[in-house]
């Protein structure tokens, strides 16, 4: 894709798409833009590129001279990452490399529940995902799009242990995410079925007020509630950013073809469109036979995808309030990747305001093992989780209180958010 | 929503409007221990000085503890609170301690200080001498039950002047007793015979027949299958596997013993000396489920049986003294010793193998928190050391004291569970949460409750039959108008008026199920494989129902549907489409004018006949819609999306 300059303003965007002088903006583009001048009242809005199983920092964030993979030079003098992202790598000026995550779990489950919660799996209660807290705490209120998202962006081998599911746990199951099962088809149940819904809708509506007006009780009101979110979202304008459909030929290849790369766009004209949180899962990082074959597989479209998001987030101007950040579970061991490694391994953000062209901490150089360890500023899960709610402009010194009246922190009392990076 | 304590809230005001007709002694403004300061000090204390870590050497769990005080002095001196230390450091802001820990509030603090001059009151102690109303040695009649159940909340709401809601009417009694009792509401047959019949004793009639159904005994294995079974389960390695199959399988098993009249001993029993395969014994999914990643785990299974069995929560004392509650780390692992020589996962159950080194004792994991290695020998929970060690089998011992008829707990869980079931809330709660400093809301009635279930030789229809026929069970859930919300909820914590509930995904797939005439209904997005990652069962609907209309089942009366469920049963073309049962009743029904059709659908779903009204409106959308079959299907799908179908009254 041509380098557009960054310097362009979504303002100034929307007047030379207007004007016709730049050809690949059409008219549905135009219009998704004009429908989607949110105005967030609080917060930035977050897209989170989960690679479930755990990808090999090694073959992609923090190469090693004698690695399996080359490294290659970023836009950013003397940082390096894996030749075979070469479009990230000219996004450097906009992404924050975090090479010393250090998180003590080591089992797929535990440590997915570990990293999205920022608590300990205990036998006690659930604790809330990141994803349920930034609904409960910077989604828009009483809007018609739903704060919390997550697409399935496919897999592609059966391991990887179980899927982590968000759930809200005690903030409210309002605060549950809207799962789309396949961003090439969208939400699920989303368009009305027959072409006699608002007779159906107006049969409905007499005797639901009737019962209303005689129950008048809190599930009453809830199921009202609901189906009325259910049923404005399906009429809203706004419901179309969840169709692909709409983006032209242009957009859709520049974000490649698989379905990882149609997640980050779905992705991008969700928090465009006033989605708060933004999570996508693609599953199938568990490479216990060497990562280096089946990365360098998804080098290509996970290049494709994730440079394309934050290319379009920055000329919609939207990248300063939208967060994204790709991460696993954990890392894999250094070398081949062979193993589960939770003591050393990378995470990659971009925008949110963040002083982005950086790396965070570093990874040991020498011994027997390369990146066997951390060499300079661990990062734990709760460093990360206060770091990441930091960012999205989440006040981090809060208590909620779980079932059996126990008091539980948003992010653990000694977690040291990475100043170094907020802006 | 989030745990509050039990008792705080919107019962204190009913607490307090029966004591000062119970205890004229004690002032009904009085703080109460349970109700006032505990909630006080679990919140702002109990971190530092419970059972988790003592600072200062001070635990605030009980009143015992407090007299004794830290290493400064008794916490609390009774009528005396200059002495009281408890008083004089939350007086001054020191506690809680530290610069960033907010301070008490003014009304916390007056709680405290009028609860410790009051000379420490406690609800337990008006309790004490609780009256069951009936003769514990001896079974009952089921009217003797009935009318001994109605009396204990009768003169509750009574005293508290609470005005119980009427009865309801035939329809509202008819489709929650098919739902609660068979798991959905009744064909239009079953419903409008019920509701022509001019029997007078057409309510007991029904109990007594659905509680003859195998139904019935679905039902119930359902229910005790996701008591115990939790909505995901643990998978078996990598790959992930969830044995959903199993945990059905092991659900129809109970549910045939509950048909077939076995006592809730008598399962009990099966369930927890299980040996052998599981394809023989369905019951051994519960040893997978409550250990750890699909294996046994002496601990897990301990707090599955204190919780299920016993109603007592020892989740917190697995890996340290229970920061709130009075359960020490020690009889956590006392009662896990007597699963410390018995082995397994999902597959089999074997005895004599097991992480116990030697029979009748355990060691603490090194994992745990606390106390990591030291051996705890098997003791029945507040009770005796276990002595005969050498069976060759621990889990017998601890099944014949668990289901004695005097055992404090194991009557009282299963009564409060099924006392949940049928009433959306515990007479204890949390349901698992049985303990002296959580008394129950109704202490008589809990006692007449777990003496007649003994009595009975844990007959589970007999309680069941007894609880039916209660008036309590019987009242409408339609607020009376002009109640306000408080005092409705007042009522209703009092089991004055019958709570509105959300039907639970198995109710809502059974009556879906008679709607569209299908014996099973897909409610899934067409084409796709695998929706929800490789760890689910891939192409199973009934799976993905559940996790699409999956309760909070902590309350029943929470709708937590959002948008995704209703944008299914608004969209989904299965529920747009052809209702089976519809076409065999046109079918044999070949002149039924639309009127009749109206009305068979209406009895199908609501279980009831349309009104004037409602037959108007629905005239008016078949005479815009030319299709005479589409216009029906319209008809269906505005009735399975009206709240009166998926709530239950």
């Amino acid at each position: 894709m041509r380098c557009l300059d960054p310097r362009l303003k979504r303002r100034d965007w929307l007047r030379l798409s207007a004007a016709g002088l730049l050809s690949a903006a059409r008219v549905p583009w135009f219009e998704s833009l004009v429908t989607a001048d949110i105005q967030r009242p609080r917060g930035k809005s977050c897209i989170l590129l989960w690679m479930d199983g755990g990808p090999s920092q090694q073959h992609t964030f923090d190469p090693k001279p004698n690695g399996e993979f080359k490294s290659t030079a970023t836009s950013v003098p003397g940082i390096q990452i894996v030749e075979q992202l070469p479009q990230l790598a000219q996004c450097m000026d906009d992404l924050v490399i975090v090479r010393s995550m250090t998180t003590a779990i080591n089992g797929h489950y535990d440590a997915k529940y570990f990293l999205h919660t920022g608590h300990k799996r205990t036998t006690a209660f659930e604790h809330p995902a990141i994803g349920c807290i930034a609904s409960s705490q910077i989604g828009l209120p009483d809007d018609d799009m739903p704060a919390f998202v997550t697409i399935d962006a496919g897999f592609d081998r059966p391991d990887g242990g179980r899927l982590y599911r968000s759930v809200p746990a005690y903030l409210g199951p309002q605060h549950a995410p809207l799962a789309v099962n396949d961003p090439q088809q969208g939400l699920e149940n989303l368009a009305a079925h027959g072409d006699d819904i608002d007779a159906r809708l107006k049969l409905l509506a007499g005797s639901e007020r009737r019962f209303a007006q005689r129950q008048t009780l809190p599930a009453v009101s809830a199921k009202q509630a609901a189906f009325d979110r259910a049923v404005r979202l399906m009429h809203s304008p706004r419901s179309r950013a969840f169709q692909l459909e709409h983006e032209p030929a242009g957009i859709r290849e520049m974000y490649g073809e698989h379905k990882f790369g149609q997640s980050c766009l779905l992705a991008r004209r969700l928090v465009e469109s006033g989605v708060s949180f933004v999570e996508v899962i693609h599953r199938g990082w568990d490479d216990h036979n060497g990562a280096a074959r089946p990365v360098a597989a998804r080098a290509p479209w996970m290049d494709a995808g994730m440079a394309a998001l934050i290319r379009d987030l920055k000329v919609r101007g939207l990248l300063d309030d939208t967060l994204v950040v790709w991460m696993g579970e954990f890392g894999r061991t250094p070398g081949d990747g062979n193993g589960h490694f939770s003591k050393a391994w990378s995470s990659v953000w971009a925008g949110g305001g963040l002083k982005t062209g950086q790396v965070i901490g570093k990874t040991s150089e020498g011994g027997k093992q390369p990146g066997g360890e951390i060499a300079e500023r661990p990062v734990s899960t709760a460093d990360f989780t206060a770091t990441l709610c930091l960012a999205l402009g989440i006040d981090i010194h809060q208590e909620f209180l779980a079932p059996g009246s126990r008091p539980v922190p948003l992010v653990e009392k000694n977690a040291k958010p990475i100043v170094e990076m907020l802006g | 929503m989030c745990g509050a304590p039990s008792h705080a809230g919107v019962l204190r005001p009913v607490l307090v409007l029966i004591l000062a007709g119970f205890a004229p002694a004690v002032s009904a403004d009085d703080p109460l221990l349970e109700t006032d300061v505990l909630p006080i000090l679990t919140k702002n204390c109990m971190g530092c000085h419970g059972g988790l870590r003592q600072q200062g050497g001070l635990d605030l769990r009980t009143i015992p503890a407090m007299l004794a005080g830290g290493e400064s002095g008794a916490a609390i001196v009774s009528g005396d609170l200059e002495r009281s230390l408890l008083w004089k450091r939350i007086a001054a802001d020191e506690m809680p301690a530290g610069d960033d820990r907010e301070k008490l509030s003014a009304a916390d603090k007056a709680r405290i200080r009028a609860w410790i001059a009051a000379g420490f009151p406690t609800l337990a102690q008006r309790q004490q001498d609780a009256d069951t109303l009936l003769n514990g040695d001896k079974r009952h009649e089921p009217r003797e039950v009935a009318q001994a159940i109605d009396k204990h909340l009768d003169g509750f709401l009574a005293s508290a002047q609470l005005e119980p809601a009427p009865l309801s009417d035939d329809v509202e009694f008819l489709r929650r007793l098919y739902l609660d009792l068979t798991g959905r509401v009744p064909t239009a047959k079953q419903a409008s015979e019920f509701l022509d019949s001019q029997q007078a004793d057409k309510r007991e009639s029904l109990i007594d027949a659905l509680l003859a159904t195998s139904e019935f005994g679905q039902q119930f294995g359902r229910t005790w299958r996701d008591w115990i079974c939790p909505p995901e389960l643990p998978s078996t390695g990598n790959a992930g596997t969830q044995p959903h199959q199993q945990a059905r399988a092991f659900g129809d098993w109970m549910g045939k013993k509950f048909a077939s009249g076995a006592g809730w001993d008598q399962i009990t029993r099966e369930i927890l000396t299980v040996q052998g395969a599981i394809k023989d014994n369905p019951q051994v999914i519960f040893f997978g489920v409550v250990g750890q990643g699909g294996k046994t785990n002496p601990g897990g299974t301990a707090r599955a049986v204190a919780s299920i069995f016993m109603g007592v929560q020892l989740k917190c004392a697995q890996c340290h003294d229970d920061p709130y509650r009075d359960w020490s780390q020690q009889e956590h692992w006392a009662l896990a010793a007597f699963f410390g020589r018995s082995q397994g996962d999902f597959e089999k159950i074997e005895i004599g193998k097991g992480p116990a080194k030697q029979s009748g004792q355990i060691a603490i994991p090194g994992n745990a928190f606390k106390n990591a290695g030291t051996t705890v020998p098997a003791a029945f929970l507040r009770g005796q050391p276990l002595q005969a060690k050498d069976v060759p089998d621990l889990r017998t011992p601890l099944v014949d004291w668990l289901t004695a008829r005097d055992n404090p707990y194991f009557a009282r869980a299963f009564a409060n569970r099924l006392w949940f079931q049928l009433f959306a809330r515990g007479i204890v709660n949390p349901i698992d949460d049985n303990r002296a400093l959580n008394p129950p809301s109704h202490p008589g009635l809990m006692g007449l409750l777990a003496d007649e279930f003994a009595a009975s030789g844990f007959d589970v229809k007999h309680l069941v039959r007894c609880l039916c026929r209660s008036t309590a069970y019987q009242r409408t859930s339609t607020p009376v108008p002009g109640t306000d919300a408080v005092r409705r909820v007042a009522i209703t914590t009092a089991f004055g008026r019958m709570p509105l509930r959300v039907m639970t995904a198995d109710m809502l797939h059974e009556s879906l199920k008679l709607a569209y005439g299908e014996p099973q209904l897909d409610l899934r997005s067409g084409g796709k494989v695998n929706t929800t990652g490789m760890a689910a069962t891939v192409g199973d609907a009934l799976l993905e129902f559940h996790r699409r209309f999956g309760t909070n089942e902590e309350d029943r009366t929470d709708f937590t549907h959002g948008v995704a469920q209703m944008l299914t049963l608004i969209n989904h073309p299965r529920l747009l489409g052809d209702s089976k049962s519809l076409a065999e009743f046109l079918k044999n029904t070949p002149d039924a004018s639309p009127t009749q059709v109206i009305e068979w659908l209406y009895l199908s779903t609501l279980s009831r006949r349309p009104t004037a009204e409602e037959q108007r409106e629905a005239d008016e959308y078949l005479a815009e819609t030319p299709d005479r079959a589409q216009a029906y299907r319209g008809v269906l799908w505005m009735l399975v999306n009206r709240s009166e179908y998926i709530l239950v009254r």
